[in-house]
């Protein structure tokens, strides 16, 4: 399995680089606006093709760009209820802070544990490669922080069954 | 005099289809001819033991400009069998043999698609070819796939 988590990483690397190349677009639609287009899907031609990245069935990353913004989603592997369970915990306390993340969307998209949407605003702020390095690092963190945290619980739990078994 | 109605449905009409810029699909050079990789081909190839041949042939063939999905479901299935049949060693040779018909483009299309039907120990593998085909086409290689609209 961890033959093909370097690769995995390498590849999502090279193609969010690839499709962070984005520009300043006002809305065509509405004056004044300036609306990230890979959300509103305007026109057709300002959404360029999603790409999908798996490493296996659960596991994978789907980037769609557009011309002034990226939305990149990943679904974190799930192997048991527990895990479900932590990731979707841990996702959700980080999308209810979303503001603090800056590049984080509220909501994944359907099919998907967590997304985060960058614009071109964000490019101009923030070095791109320091973003996509982000974005690696996110992925690298979770799985580790899931495996912790499942860890971590399946211990109390014994603790706990040890302490009230004691009684008897 | 403008009758008074509490309809509110003409809000809902979206004004902007009629404007002239609008930005349209070209149907002009929709080529629903091309049949794709012929199959029996490529599978003699392979038996032959010619894999590279038989990738270069599939990618030549590809139904790119084609709008019938199903033809595309065809070559798509056809390509993968190619690209997982060539084993890790063969890869450089094939890549090379790819970029000088200028296939590196179509063949990192493939990939792409590749990955969303994910099955047993191809992602893997598929991660490979991602690798070798970056090392040789670079970031222009990815973004022409982004931003081609003939889709694979």
């Amino acid at each position: 399995m961890a033959a093909t988590l370097k690769p995995y990483l390498t590849a999502v690397r090279h193609s969010l680089t690839a499709a962070m190349c984005l520009q300043d677009f006002p809305s065509q639609v509405v004056e004044r606006h300036n609306k990230p287009e890979v959300e509103v899907c305007s026109s057709k031609e300002l959404v360029l093709t999603p790409v999908v990245i798996s490493r296996n069935e659960r596991e994978r990353v789907l980037i769609e760009p557009s011309i002034n913004s990226v939305r990149v989603s990943i679904a974190v592997k799930q192997a048991d209820e527990i895990e479900k369970i932590l990731c979707h915990k841990f996702t959700r306390f980080m999308m209810r802070r979303a503001e603090s993340f800056i590049i984080l969307r509220r909501k994944p998209i359907d099919g998907y544990d967590i997304s985060f949407l960058i614009t071109n605003f964000h490019t101009e702020q923030m070095y791109k490669h320091k973003l996509v390095d982000f974005v690696i690092s996110f992925m690298e963190e979770i799985d580790k922080e899931i495996s912790e945290m499942k860890l971590a619980v399946n211990a109390r739990a014994r603790t706990c069954a040890e302490e009230f078994l004691k009684r008897f | 005099m403008a009758k008074n109605t509490s309809s509110s449905a003409f809000r809902k009409i979206d004004v902007d289809q009629y404007n002239e810029d609008n930005f349209k699909e070209d149907e002009a050079d929709a080529i629903s001819a091309t049949v794709g990789p012929d199959e029996n081909e490529i599978t003699t190839l392979l038996t032959q033991g010619k894999s590279v041949e038989a990738l270069v042939n599939v990618l030549q063939n590809a139904p790119l400009r084609c709008k019938n999905q199903h033809v595309k479901d065809n070559a798509l299935n056809t390509t993968l069998r190619v690209l997982l049949s060539i084993k890790s060693s063969q890869m450089d040779q094939a890549v090379e043999a790819l970029e000088q018909n200028d296939l590196l483009d179509v063949l990192m299309k493939y990939i792409y698609r590749g990955f969303e039907i994910p099955s047993e120990g191809s992602s893997g593998h598929l991660l490979q070819w991602h690798e070798k085909a970056f090392a040789k086409g670079g970031v222009g290689c990815i973004v022409r796939v982004l931003s081609d609209t003939n889709r694979a």
